[in-house]
């Protein structure tokens, strides 16, 4: 990978994220509180943002409309529908360690022991019956299970009251059922932040495209399918709504191919 | 019903655990660390909220977290020390010194609302007046006897 490739600059941003819920409670400790919060909402100064499936589990059980709540919802939102799930690729810190630890698992060949077939109709399911649950038992229950969410937040449990909730051990059960049972089965087929975000695309929401044309030119060599993380394969078509947009399969491209790779980002 | 007080400003039970997102951020202001965040052993219906266990650190009522909440759980317009309604404090009078004839002054003493939500009968017994109390947990946190003779019992929680 050349030095100022995609695949760097993501690797930075994902550093910076996991920083920055470290950050974020040692600095409140210290009484700086510039920056507050955790990946359900966070507050950069006066500027809200909030987790979208979070606040639509309060806008269902409650059937209010609270205007801070809605405004903490619009970047997110805007960022879904213009860039695709870039929030996953990017900044989960969940995806980030279920990356670093597929790529060891990948690297050491381990076999896993099933390998469904690669769809988000599990994922889609699962959320339907959360968002029922919640307005059943008038809590957001898909918090509980919010990886990016328990993560940050257990930091801060952390650092404030030197301790860990149990709950901070689904992070240990998702690797580890993602090394040995399922091929990133949290993100795929599981995560219900992830699936909420997929729902804001549009036609022209960015995406990665494969063309073959006198402009771009394949040479099959399945590089693309070796560099997705998550097991997808963006020759095929079809990666969404499970692609995360995070441009490995691009960068990597790139490389081999200079300017006339046959993938790339479109908003078109 | 839930065993622990809500922060300042926090809804009712049923609509606070319906608003409040688990995000954290009213125990990350909060500057005495008395705000904790529930685990799973607290019940999986509150883990991850806000609760305040006034035997270990009570809320001294700086009302900084009220106006953090994202999502409206914890009233934002909350200001006022007086309004805050977390529960109501309840003396045991088999167990607490001063209705036992023994000198103790100090959940008195150490009430926010001095002399308001506290009073001294004849000079000698606390008495709670609870449409005063705020249900902070400092008297409970104060009292010298062993499991607190002075107690807030959560909910009511909001003006």
């Amino acid at each position: 990978m050349s030095r100022y490739s995609m695949y760097n600059y993501r690797k930075i941003t994902q550093t910076l994220m996991l920083l920055l819920i470290v950050a974020i409670p040692v600095l409140n400790k210290k009484g700086i509180m510039a920056v507050t919060g955790s990946l359900y909402s966070m507050a950069f100064g006066p500027l809200l943002i909030t987790d979208p499936l979070s606040g639509f589990q309060v806008i269902i059980t409650t059937l209010a409309l609270d205007s801070v709540l809605l405004l903490s919802l619009v970047i997110p939102v805007l960022l879904a529908l213009l860039f695709g799930r870039v929030f996953c690729g990017w900044l989960c810190p969940q995806n980030t360690l279920s990356e670093l630890f597929d790529f060891i698992s990948e690297e050491l060949k381990f076999k896993r022991l099933f390998h469904p077939q690669l769809s988000a109709k599990w994922r889609y399911g699962l959320l339907l019956l959360l968002l029922a649950l919640t307005v059943g038992l008038r809590f957001p229950v898909a918090n509980l299970i919010s990886a990016p969410g328990t993560i940050s937040v257990q930091v801060t449990k952390y650092v404030y009251e030197g301790t860990m909730g149990p709950e901070a051990g689904l992070v240990a059960v998702i690797l580890v059922a993602e090394v040995f049972v399922v091929r990133r089965v949290w993100c795929n087929y599981i995560c219900p932040v992830g699936g909420f975000l997929g729902i804001f695309r549009f036609k022209k929401t960015m995406k990665v495209v494969y063309r073959e044309d006198a402009g771009h030119v394949c040479g099959r060599c399945l590089e693309c399918v070796k560099a997705c993380r998550l097991g997808l394969d963006p020759m095929a078509g079809k990666v969404y709504p499970l692609c995360h947009n995070c441009g490995d399969c691009i960068s990597v491209c790139g490389e081999i191919k200079g300017n006339g790779k046959p993938l790339f980002f479109s908003m078109r | 019903m839930i065993k622990f007080l809500r922060p300042p400003g926090a809804r009712p039970e049923t609509d606070f655990a319906s608003r409040c997102i688990r995000c954290g951020k009213c125990s990350q202001v909060c500057p005495y660390k008395s705000i904790k965040i529930a685990g799973l052993f607290d019940g999986v219906a509150i883990m991850g909220t806000p609760v305040v266990k006034a035997r270990e650190v009570p809320c001294y009522l700086c009302m900084k977290c009220p106006p953090v909440c994202p999502s409206g759980a914890l009233d934002r317009n909350l200001k006022q020390k007086a309004d805050v309604r977390m529960g109501t404090a309840r003396i045991n009078k088999k167990e607490c010194l001063a209705w036992q004839e023994t000198l103790c002054r100090s959940c008195y003493q150490n009430c926010p609302l001095f002399d308001s939500a506290i009073r001294m009968d004849n000079e000698l017994r606390p008495v709670v007046d609870e449409k005063k109390c705020v249900g902070c947990g400092i008297c409970e946190n104060v009292c010298p006897v062993d499991a607190a003779a002075i107690t807030v019992e959560p909910g009511g929680a909001r003006r």
